[in-house]
């Protein structure tokens, strides 16, 4: 096993489950704010169950998300110190933008917002769930935007065998960015709704005595959904011509292709240019499951006089059906990321010299390690979200009203 | 530009240590604590606070990988098993706090309390042993590499990262003493006083192999600083401790807190202007000026910095203010 190999297989590992979190994170996020927003405006009391109880399993899932992303931040300096040093500069900054104006607001708001309920006014508890979400569209902007320079690097020049930042704007107006974050945002948007329309479709299955309160969730979640689906199509294929037409590799052999490995040939010597098919494979079923996922704007009819819910095999369809956004999320990210290969920057930065000159034992070591370590909490998270999912939203402990009993568990034990 | 950059990074790794180290002190804490109530209490404390304090780290490696790219790889790479430990750490006390009281059952609630446990000393630990390498100086190459891991493996580096592990325990300990209720906070009192000698103990230990370091003597660009640096912290735990007895936990939290910045700025200010300092070729000491981004990259985030930092702050200042004071039977419970 060589260093590189290693390198990259710990990365895949993060990233993807990195990757599953933050989608459930952004579209669940959004779907709250419109929940806890509906809530201060109507004083619905339905409303306030409905943010307290995804509110408890978007913090759930936050969990791993935070724990990842820390691990995606350290991982560059780790395992890739040839980034750092060669393209450090440019790649540095989108990053460093990421966790000054995201990251670290959107925890701290985060923070607020957890233990400031039944303790600040009504209007300021919005307003941070406000920042919340905001803030980690500003991170799925600038890891995008970091993301997409790495897809096509821009606005650098390269000096003494380092790239330096020439002009930021065209980050900004780079032609893998901008699709590609409108297509990442209704994926997770996606995610959001139909995770949201499954549970309540348990809890509708099981006849949980909460009718009310799972048939908007339910209603929400499949709109959401709907609406996504298609907007996550139209962002995915017009990827096409854009993408296609600065990484000439990534989507097959052409005549384009083949110029450009044997520019690459003459610049950086002999290699294997072509991406793994797994990029391929993985674009393929993404799109299978993509217009299978067409197939939700058919439930919407179901929605008049409740026939969706009277009907039950939409519910079962619905409930089986809430993997299969999440595999298509992992398959794009494979399409786009392993579509890059050989390269850290496409055409400027091979994998090779990228990674950090440790030795392969080490490398396995962090590798077993973080793997074991971040798939058993990936795992326990998973757990325990279904195991409050499934407990209803009777007294989620987020929101609950501070008192002496508190510290008691007034739900019913599932461990 | 440069030492305003470096000045920054300083600032967000030392609020780091100071803010998340009362995390990770209160982690530690839930060893000697067999009451789950009161395990639950002390988390609590913690509280809000928690997520903002993480986060410190994360913008600390944000900066140093957009302002400082060639010490970021350097660093990170040159000190990897330490770094991973650290991270660990960081990983198990942030997925450890906040799921801890989402299981109902007090066993299941007692292991994710010992995953917090070990994750506090990982963390600390390992933040410990990274100041402590760069003090030691590491063997950077000609070819701008750092060469092996076994640079690491020194009794300095050993005693320096315990000597954290416990001036967090002490810090931890008084941030109870001034957050707990006011009849829990004696006994938080009790035992930050008690720990006190034990960290004086330690911050003697590391600072006697440290000067008989040979490594460490020649590393240092400015030796009074360095020297300055043990003084210091003895002087800041004895401030601490008169403050306890004296029923001032706001002085002595201030006192523990000045204990886990000063290790960052005077390591910063002993080896200045280097970032990285080599023990096998001194043409081959990683400067500041060398270690950061070029230009454009340092205006570009220059501009951004200017209304961002005291955005920053003041949103972390809001949230302080919002749940300042002792938690009572009015406090939120979600740790």
């Amino acid at each position: 096993m060589d260093t590189l190999l290693l390198a990259r297989l710990q990365f895949a590992t993060t990233a993807g489950i990195h990757f599953l979190f933050v989608v459930v994170t952004l579209g669940l996020v959004t779907l709250l704010v419109g929940l806890q927003t509906a809530w201060v405006i109507t004083g619905k009391q339905k409303y306030e169950r409905l943010t307290r109880f995804w509110g408890q399993l978007y913090v759930i899932n936050y969990v791993l998300g935070i724990a990842t992303g820390i691990v995606m931040e350290f991982q560059f300096g780790l395992n890739w110190s040839g980034v750092s040093r060669y393209v450090g500069n440019v790649f540095g900054a989108p990053l460093a933008i990421e966790t000054l104006v995201a990251f670290f607001l959107e925890s701290t708001f985060l923070g607020m917002w957890i233990f400031g309920w039944h303790r600040l006014r009504r209007g300021v508890h919005l307003a941070l769930l406000w920042g919340v979400a905001l803030t980690a569209y500003a991170s799925a902007f600038w890891i995008l935007v970091a993301n997409s320079w790495l897809q096509n690097p821009v606005g650098y020049e390269v000096r003494d065998g380092v790239a330096h930042l020439t002009d930021f704007g065209a980050l900004l107006t780079n032609p893998t960015f901008g699709m590609a974050f409108g297509h990442v945002v209704a994926a997770s948007l996606l995610v959001g709704g139909m995770l949201m329309a499954a549970v309540s479709a348990y809890h509708l299955i099981r006849r949980t005595p909460d009718y009310a309160l799972h048939r908007t969730s339910l209603r929400i979640g499949l709109v959401t959904s709907a609406l996504a689906i298609t907007l996550v199509q139209g962002f995915g294929f017009a990827q096409f011509g854009p993408v296609g037409a600065v990484q000439p590799t990534k989507f097959g052999a052409g005549d384009d292709a083949q110029a450009t490995i044997a520019e690459w040939t003459a610049q950086f010597g002999p290699g294997d240019y072509t991406p793994p098919v797994l990029a391929s494979v993985g674009l393929g079923f993404m799109i299978l499951i993509g217009l299978t996922l067409g197939t939700l704007w058919l439930l919407l009819p179901l929605l008049f006089r409740d026939w969706i819910i009277r009907l039950r095999v939409p519910l079962w369809l619905i409930l089986l059906a809430v993997p299969l956004p999440l595999v298509a999320v992992i398959l794009g990210w494979l399409a786009r990321e392993v579509g890059r290969q050989p390269w850290v920057a496409y055409g400027l930065l091979p994998v090779d010299q990228a990674v950090s000159p440790v030795g392969a034992p080490v490398m396995l070591v962090s590798l077993i390690g973080f793997s074991l370590l971040l798939g058993t909490l990936a795992v326990t998270n998973w757990v325990l979200m279904a195991r409050h999912a499934v407990r209803g939203a009777h007294d989620p402990a987020l929101g609950r009203p501070p008192g002496p009993s508190a510290d008691v568990p007034t739900e019913p034990a599932f461990v | 530009m440069e030492l305003a950059w470096y000045a920054l990074l300083g600032l967000f790794f030392a609020s780091y240590l100071v803010l998340a180290g009362y995390d990770y002190g209160v982690g530690l804490s839930l060893a000697g604590n067999a009451d789950p109530g009161r395990r639950r209490a002390a988390l609590n404390a913690v509280g809000p606070f928690f997520l903002g304090n993480e986060v410190w780290l994360v913008a600390a490696v944000g900066i140093l990988f957009g302002a400082f790219p060639v010490l970021e790889g350097e660093l990170l790479s040159g000190f990897y098993p330490i770094v991973l430990g650290a991270l660990a750490g960081v990983i198990l006390v942030t997925a450890g706090v906040q799921l801890r009281s989402r299981p109902a059952h007090e066993r299941v609630r007692a292991r994710w309390d010992r995953v917090v446990v070990v994750g506090s000393t990982l963390a600390a630990l390992g933040w410990g042993a990274l100041l402590a390498g760069l003090l030691q100086g590491v063997p950077r190459h000609a070819d701008g590499h750092i060469a092996g891991l076994t640079h690491l493996l020194t009794p300095f580096v050993a005693a320096a990262a315990l000597a954290t592990v416990a001036l967090v325990a002490v810090h931890g300990a008084t941030f109870l003493t001034l957050r707990l209720p006011a009849a829990d906070a004696a006994g938080a009192g009790r035992l930050a006083r008690r720990l006190v000698p034990v960290a004086i103990a330690a911050v003697g230990a590391a600072t006697v192999v440290g000067l008989l370091s040979a490594r460490v003597r020649e590393t240092a660009q400015r030796p009074a600083l360095g020297v300055l640096l043990p003084v210091a912290l003895v002087a800041a735990l004895l401030v601490a401790r008169v403050a306890l007895a004296r029923r001032r936990p706001g002085v002595a939290f201030a006192a523990t807190g000045a204990a886990l910045a000063l290790p960052v700025v005077l390591v910063g200010a002993t080896l200045w202007p280097y970032a990285l300092v080599s023990t096998v070729d001194s043409g081959a000491s990683l400067t500041v000026a060398d270690a950061a981004a070029s230009g454009p990259t340092l205006r570009l985030l220059g501009w951004l910095a200017l209304p961002l930092v005291p955005a920053l702050l003041g949103f972390q200042l809001m949230c302080w203010w919002v749940f300042r004071g002792r938690t009572d039977g009015r406090a939120p419970v979600y740790w």
